[in-house]
């Protein structure tokens, strides 16, 4: 189980004006700005259970999973994650738990995957049997067999992030998070990442926490969704009543001379509404639609709520 | 802690990665290097009209120059900065997350490619004193051989922890190769890698003495040519062991401080 009680995370940085006169000056003096990415947050998740974590670029949401992983430590408050502190860094909690970053290259780039699987067994002591079982049913589920002794830097996007998914999984770990997992990937090497990881969460139950910017990826993995906006989280519940939220509301996308907007309004003002602007418009296409889970999403990170 | 052996292999296997390169590396830098300072001191030994400088033959000065370069890239390895680099891209996150330490892991690392060059000292060796060399080669050669390698491996420890402590200000000051750079000069300088040390002023020695540098290259190469006493290995083996202990600490302390400012951000 991971449990969080207020935790924050405060980074500081450098600002430099642009140009080469604010080249020179920084030599000598340089602004220190300090930024607050995670504020108080407080968390709790039970085993088996697989949470997506979503929010815009610079929201906290990385810095939360490398907290919880240990990379980072954080600025006050406590994380427990299956009793362990992790940025303490046991080693015992280590070997149970796994981090991939769509966007960082953990296994070594000169040698082909087996190499690199052959160092992870030791390190993580995984026995001989559970290593041969463990490097077919991957190597199946993700269709990368023939791809192993190819030296990692000559694999294509898709091929790497699934060899970076086979090398943070061999030691079946029951904690995993998943850092954009499907980033950069074409369509097709998505929709099997996401196979792959559901059927990997049905097999060994790990907890799991997801974040990426695909909202299919959300809706297809995570049942409950926490939505981070600027270090805060403003909405932990699940997937489901994200849409039940929005059941009164419907989206109508207009298209007119000028442009294309979408806009949200009550189910009993349809008509009115309606009426309005095609009173007020050369409308010269409508659509009325239910909210969709990205619009409600969306809504939800730019104003702490759902669509107005 | 078995891993360790897989990381030997592990990094064995880099090296023999890319072909060309090795062969590069393994002959044609060492004969290049060998043949240019050939070429120089028997200029500059002829200009000079002498058979001797400071005690070193033109035989001598070649052997000196076939084994500082090995013994420079035994202590430098192929990993000089690479803490440092992967701090600055944040690929260094690979070792926190991995349960073992980073810092043996790193250790081991190094000492590998020491190990590398070690096999590649030897077989230059040979070579010289089968085709340059005129004298025969004796058991005392051998054991010259065998202990100034050993002080290699000793050195290129005291130089991995000294590497060691200098990247990890690269957690304060993320881009450090200036000082890496530097550190690799003053190495090379102090150490004896540019001209023997017993070509630089008696004060100077003197001031180097309780320093690791003459003891990183020019005591294992002066060992393994025979011109080193056992009092000179005896001191130089215990100064090494001295610095060994505090590098250790040091690089504890600025752990123990600085693994609080890592934040696995980079490239």
């Amino acid at each position: 189980m991971i449990l969080v009680k207020d935790l924050r995370k405060t980074f500081t940085s450098h600002v430099k004006e642009p140009g080469l006169k604010g080249s020179i000056k920084s030599l000598f003096s340089r602004e220190v700005r300090t930024k607050e990415a995670l504020k108080s947050i407080n968390l709790e998740i039970k085993q088996g259970e697989i949470i997506g974590l979503i929010g815009a670029n610079g929201a906290g949401k990385t810095t939360l999973i490398k907290i919880l992983s240990g990379i980072v430590h954080p600025t006050s408050g406590q994380a427990s994650v299956m009793g362990f502190v992790p940025w303490e860094r046991s080693n015992e909690y280590r070997r149970q738990m796994a981090l991939i970053m769509g966007q960082k290259n953990q296994v070594w780039w000169d040698l082909p995957a087996l190499d690199s699987f052959l160092l992870l067994k030791e390190i993580y002591q995984i026995p001989a049997a559970q290593y041969k079982y463990n490097v077919e049913f991957l190597a199946e589920t993700l269709m990368i067999k023939d791809q192993l002794k190819t030296q990692v830097r000559k694999l294509s996007l898709g091929e790497r992030m699934k060899i970076e998914l086979m090398a943070a999984l061999l030691h079946n770990p029951k904690v995993i998070f998943l850092d954009e997992p499907t980033i950069g990937l074409d369509i097709s090497a998505q929709k099997a990442v996401r196979l792959f990881l559901r059927q990997y969460q049905s097999e060994f139950k790990p907890i799991t926490i997801l974040t990426s910017h695909y909202m299919e990826d959300i809706k297809e993995l995570c049942p409950r969704v926490v939505i981070i906006k600027e270090g805060e989280f403003v909405y932990d519940g699940s997937l489901s009543s994200i849409q039940r939220m929005m059941g009164d509301e419907k989206v109508l996308s207009v298209t007119t001379q000028e442009k294309t907007f979408k806009v949200s309004v009550p189910r009993l003002e349809l008509s009115q509404k309606t009426h309005e602007l095609f009173k007020d418009n050369e409308v010269l296409d409508l659509n009325i639609q239910d909210p969709s889970v990205e619009d409600v999403i969306e809504s939800i990170m730019r104003n702490g709520v759902g669509p107005s | 802690m078995n891993w360790w052996k897989h990381v030997v292999a592990m990094e064995l296997r880099k090296i023999l990665a890319y072909r060309s390169d090795f062969w590069i590396t393994f002959l044609g830098q060492t004969l290049i290097q060998l043949l240019v300072a050939r070429a120089l001191w028997q200029m500059i030994f002829s200009t000079q009209g002498v058979s001797e400088m400071n005690g070193f033959t033109l035989d001598m000065m070649t052997l000196y120059y076939l084994i500082v370069p090995i013994g420079t890239r035994m202590l430098t390895g192929e990993n000089i900065g690479f803490l440092a680099r992967e701090i600055y891209e944040g690929t260094f996150t690979r070792y926190l997350l991995y349960p073992l330490n980073v810092f043996q892991y790193k250790t081991i690392t190094y000492l590998t490619y020491s190990l590398f060059y070690a096999l590649q000292l030897l077989i230059i060796y040979a070579l010289f004193r089968t085709f340059i060399s005129a004298s025969p080669f004796t058991l005392s050669d051998g054991a010259n051989l065998v202990s100034g390698v050993l002080i290699f491996l000793l050195a290129s420890m005291t130089y991995a922890l000294m590497a060691l402590l200098i990247e990890m200000i690269s957690l304060w000051a993320d881009n450090i190769w200036s000082l890496v750079v530097m550190l690799r000069f003053f190495t090379s300088f102090f150490g004896g890698g540019f001209i023997p040390l017993n070509f630089l002023p008696a004060w100077t020695q003197a001031t180097l003495a309780w320093t690791p540098f003459p003891y990183l290259i020019s005591l294992p190469a002066r060992t393994i040519m025979g011109l080193a006493t056992l009092d000179e290995i005896s001191k130089g083996i215990l100064i090494l062991g001295v610095w060994i202990l505090v590098f250790m600490q040091g690089v504890k302390l600025l752990w123990k401080k600085g693994q609080y400012k890592y934040t696995g951000v980079g490239i």
